[in-house]
């Protein structure tokens, strides 16, 4: 049997898509603890938003400056290793006797380092490919945020 | 199967709100289940991404129990709740890749179409959904399946009017192409 064309199956496609999709998890209990004890007020703004904000601008102008005002010869991968490194090296340091939420974290990031060396390796024959050093620089964000999650997650969900 | 859900009637769902602006955590907590599977699905939709969406949707009720007061009946709790979820959505795309946008192009890295493995639980068309760009799978979730004009969807994604129908264009092409080569 032939395929229906694509108009054919894109309208049937919308008209029958369920909008409601079940998460995998239980949301509710991060929001309770979110909301619980914390007074409705309309004029009130969620602070965290704002400071991760600041913080990843401050992270793309540090980045932004290091690879092409400090280093007018540019390595992207030597600049984006060097800024991530000393990142996660203080990350580490911060919430290293704080107890994690996870006992496997340790071997997620070992993973996620093993991403990073394959990436790096594939770099240093095409220094400049672009989808390779946005792949680096996910990888490097994923560590972060590994750590950042195990140790002080943001609804606690996990 | 199509999922059908009977709809919370407006008499009983303004007596929910109403309980919950002044402070009913429990009457919330009723509101949420009404409410978390059509956020959550706008969320992964828009973000292809199953723990992003997570964070998204917990942080759309989150800010929804703060900023209820400001919801006035004018208009359905739905049609608010949505803006506000696509709205928080969009947001926390822009301050996930804000600092990696400045380093290299994600747009044209391909990595989008890793996100369909990053998305358990999708079918059919879903599953190419979020195989899209970026760009291109925004405007397409908010225009063909949220109902939103494409007015209304630039002024959300702060683009013009004629990106937002070119993105869309873009949308429907990749979604035929991959389509007729499944």
């Amino acid at each position: 049997m032939s395929k229906p064309n694509f108009n054919d199956y894109l309208n049937k496609s919308l008209n029958t898509l369920d909008k409601e999709i079940t998460p995998q998890k239980d949301l509710w209990a991060g929001i309770e603890r979110a909301i619980v004890n914390n007074k409705q007020n309309p004029n009130s703004t969620i602070i965290w938003p704002k400071l991760t904000a600041i913080a990843a601008c401050t992270v793309a102008a540090l980045i932004a400056v290091n690879i092409f005002v400090i280093a007018p010869e540019p390595q992207p991968v030597v600049a984006i290793s060097d800024y991530f490194s000393a990142q996660k090296n203080s990350l580490l340091v911060e919430y290293e006797n704080k107890e994690a939420l996870t006992t496997n974290w340790q071997t997620q990031l070992q993973e996620l380092e093993e991403a990073e060396q394959a990436i790096k390796q594939a770099l240093e024959n095409e220094p400049q490919n672009q989808a390779l050093l946005t792949m680096l620089a996910q990888i490097y964000q994923q560590q972060l945020d590994l750590i950042n999650k195990v140790h002080a997650p943001r609804w606690q969900h996990i | 199967m199509l999922h059908v859900k009977p709809e919370p009637t407006p008499l009983c769902e303004a007596a929910l709100i109403e309980r919950v602006k002044s402070g009913d955590q429990g009457a919330y907590t009723t509101l949420y289940e009404l409410h978390i599977k059509r956020v959550y699905g706008l969320c992964l939709r828009l973000l292809a991404d199953q723990a992003h969406a997570e964070d998204a949707a917990q942080e759309v009720f989150v800010q929804v129990w703060h900023k209820i007061a400001l919801f006035d009946g004018r208009s359905q709790f739905s049609t608010w709740l949505y803006s506000v979820a696509s709205n928080v959505a969009i947001s926390y795309l822009r301050k996930q890749k804000n600092w990696l946008q400045k380093v290299v192009s994600i747009e044209h890295s391909g990595m989008d179409e890793q996100s369909a493995n990053d998305c358990k639980g999708l079918n059919g068309l879903d599953k190419l959904i979020v195989r899209l760009p970026e760009r291109a799978r925004m405007v397409f979730v908010l225009f063909a399946i949220e109902g939103y004009r494409h007015e209304e969807i630039a002024e959300q994604l702060g683009m013009a009017v004629g990106s937002s129908k070119s993105q869309y264009h873009r949308a429907r092409q990749l979604l035929q192409e991959w389509y007729e080569n499944e």
